[in-house]
């Protein structure tokens, strides 16, 4: 069953580092794996937990949060925030019965593309691993 | 009026034409609700496809566009400006990235299709719920702050004259000219000639549009980006303070020394003829002639390089040159002198460094590389000793000593940064914008920090942030014309806001203000730059990024994850 199973993410990218890096990742032709659902917002620090929680609850198999190195953020330090809010977000996905490990937060600067790819197959192999998301909607609805 | 959303997709040349069907595209996007027409073309962003765009608007009285194209990054401000051409709000356009994050890294034409038709079906839905935000111009004020009459700020008061500007110069000190004033004398030998700096500030006193307040300190500056009020009070003096209004602060603050005293590494005041830089340059500045404490001229002097850089953890960068140029003043002085300079990296970097270097040794002076020193020994007999990069100990004799201390930044600069609002370095000197991309900018707008506030500096480094700093402000802030603050900001809607201030303590422009009055947060639009931090933090949600709000983001994670 896993081998069919087809995961489906979305990734919170932040417009000046991540996002950038996934450009970069198309300029250089890179392979990535179309499980990726990419959604720009200007800096991670915008997410709120419940656009995450919204997301798992509409079937996302895993959710990715991206932005700036730690200290490297457009907005000084909007990448802190994101790093402590999702954190704790982690332990309020464990009371969901959800592997926490299915939110995954990642720092990729604007020249990284590969690392951006790599982020996105890695992780994706790994939500292949776990299976579907336990909270997926009925898909008759 | 009801929506009529027209959809373009950009065939890129074969960019997009080849690895995506867009006929498939077309017919899936085709029967979605408010969508009027679905149409492709070959290059949306040429002057024929922009000029396409335009009359498929006005022909069809679209009320939004989406477009399924290359990555906003590149053509989104083209688009916007499309639909301003064509008379609708430039935010009622939404470019969608069907290039680099489709067309191009799915290999695979029906997996790309899928994906592309997904992005564009997502945009569609987005700007349903896009709201046209307007521009806003504010008006400016021309005038500038400089904050330190040292180099820096010299430089940049002078620079930034013209008509129509006013610039104030803040000095706390009673004179302007800075720490360089103080050695002339080592100066001049260098080459360096002061007189251009006393020109210069003869300039400053005589110019109308400058305002020099010596003896000064500045008490607040409240405010933003052509906007900022300033109250500043005379040093020691409860009563006869100004305060006006300037459009942008220029922090030329300055540096110190590192206390040499607060380690016993180097004998400093525990031993006599122990100097720093400083007790040198004005011995020499006093008499020209060099003296022990004992009256006489000395035989052998030792330069120590590098006070407190383990302490300080940082280099200092310019005092292997200050210490090389003192050393050649006592060799083309006192030719008879021994003079050993102590040093662990040396720092040669412009490209005259390098052959002054080599002069140096050729006039005798002794350059020894160590990774650890320290002086010891009594008054005419002091005693160095070092340990070379090998691990090799070894002693040196001398009857004078002269040591480099680093420098760290000027006293009063955390309460300089904390009235400013901008964050300071690890070091404890003030932070640029970006090291790389925004040297001499900060976090906040209007607010540059040049010259050793930011770090040690050369004068010719600091020459030219003073320049940069200036030439911002020239093209930022210009005499009658108005600002536009960022559009995309956030919003807080009051009946849902608690009154909890969790934004206020998020911002860290201090963009939010608590009106105590209604019990709500507020946000200043003018210094809000729509990060969205407060959004992510606001525990009743009552915080609107515009253009992208919640309700816009979730329509893209609804349609993401639509089977």
């Amino acid at each position: 069953m896993s081998n069919d199973f087809k995961p489906n993410i979305v990734g919170f990218l932040c417009n000046w580092c991540t996002y950038a890096a996934a450009d970069l990742a198309g300029q250089s032709k890179f392979d990535i794996k179309p499980s990726i659902n990419v959604i720009r917002v200007m800096c991670s620090s915008r997410i709120d937990p419940n656009l995450v929680l919204g997301a798992f609850l509409w079937g996302a198999d895993g959710v990715l949060v991206a932005g700036c190195h730690p200290g490297d953020c457009h907005y000084e330090k909007g990448n802190f925030y994101t790093r402590r809010r999702f954190t704790q977000m982690k332990k309020v996905l464990e009371t969901l019965n959800l592997d926490p490990d299915r939110l995954q937060l990642a720092w990729v600067s604007a020249s990284e593309g590969q690392r951006y790819r790599d982020v996105i197959n890695a992780f994706t192999d790994k939500i292949k691993e776990m299976g579907p998301n336990p909270l997926k909607p009925n898909p008759a609805v | 009026m009801s929506d009529k959303i027209g959809v373009y997709v950009c065939e890129c040349g074969p960019n997009i034409g080849e690895a995506i069907d867009i006929d498939k595209v077309i017919e899936a996007i085709s029967p979605i609700e408010d969508v009027a027409v679905v149409r492709r073309h070959k290059l949306l962003c040429s002057g024929d496809g922009q000029n396409f765009l335009v009359d498929e608007i006005k022909n069809e009285g679209l009320t939004h566009v989406v477009l399924g194209a290359c990555s906003p990054k590149d053509h989104e401000i083209t688009f916007m400006n499309v639909a301003t051409r064509a008379g609708i709000n430039p935010y009622l356009i939404q470019v969608v990235n069907i290039r680099e994050q489709c067309a191009w890294i799915f290999k695979d034409k029906d997996i790309a299709t899928k994906k592309a038709i997904k992005y564009i079906r997502a945009g569609i839905e987005r700007i349903k719920y896009h709201k046209p935000l307007q521009k806003k111009e504010l008006d400016a004020n021309p005038d500038v702050l400089v904050l330190g009459g040292g180099l820096a700020g010299i430089e940049a008061a002078l620079a930034l004259t013209q008509t129509d500007r006013k610039v104030y110069l803040v000095e706390k000190s009673a004179d302007l000219g800075g720490s360089v004033m103080k050695f002339e004398k080592l100066l001049s030998h260098q080459g360096f000639n002061l007189g251009l700096i006393k020109e210069k500030v003869d300039k400053i006193n005589s110019n109308e549009n400058i305002e020099v307040l010596t003896s000064t300190n500045v008490e607040s500056v409240i405010g933003f980006f052509g906007n900022f009020e300033v109250t500043t009070k005379p040093a020691g003096e409860e009563a006869g303070g100004k305060s006006f209004i300037v459009g942008a602060v220029v922090v030329a603050s300055g540096y110190n020394w590192f206390d040499l005293e607060s380690t016993p590494r180097y004998g400093y005041k525990k031993i006599e003829d122990v100097f720093t830089i400083n007790d040198f340059g004005r011995m020499i500045e006093e008499s020209e002639k060099l003296k022990l404490s004992t009256g006489k001229e000395p035989k052998s002097i030792a330069l120590v390089h590098c006070g407190g850089r383990k302490e300080l953890g940082y280099c200092s960068r310019v005092c292997c040159m200050q210490m090389m140029n003192i050393g050649n003043y006592i060799k083309d002085k006192y030719p008879g002198i021994e003079v050993h300079e102590l040093h662990s990296d040396l720092c040669v970097s412009s490209k005259n460094d390098q052959k002054y270097y080599e002069k140096s040794k050729e006039k005798g002076i002794n350059f020894i590389r160590m990774k650890g020193v320290e002086v010891g020994g009594k008054a005419g007999a002091i005693s160095i000793e070092y340990t070379t990069l090998a691990g090799d100990k070894g002693k040196l004799a001398v009857d004078m000593a002269v040591v480099a201390p680093g420098m760290i930044p000027e006293a009063g600069t955390p309460q300089v940064a904390d009235m400013l609002n901008v964050p300071l370095h690890p070091t404890g000197f003030f932070k640029e914008g970006h090291e790389k991309l925004n040297p001499v900018g900060t976090t906040m707008d209007g607010i540059y920090v040049v010259g050793c506030a930011q770090g040690p500096k050369s004068f010719m480094e600091t020459l030219i942030q003073a320049q940069a700093a200036t030439g911002k402000i020239f093209s930022h802030l210009i005499p009658g014309k108005k600002i536009e603050p960022e559009v995309k900001v956030s919003e807080i809607i009051e009946a849902f806001c608690t009154g909890c201030q969790t934004c206020l303590d998020v911002c860290f422009y201090g963009a939010i203000t608590y009106d105590e009055d209604k019990g709500v947060s507020v946000v200043n639009e003018a210094i809000c730059r729509g990060c969205g931090n407060c959004a992510g933090s606001c525990p009743s949600d009552a915080i609107r990024p515009k253009h992208f709000t919640t309700t816009q983001l979730y329509q893209e994670v609804v349609e993401a994850l639509r089977e």
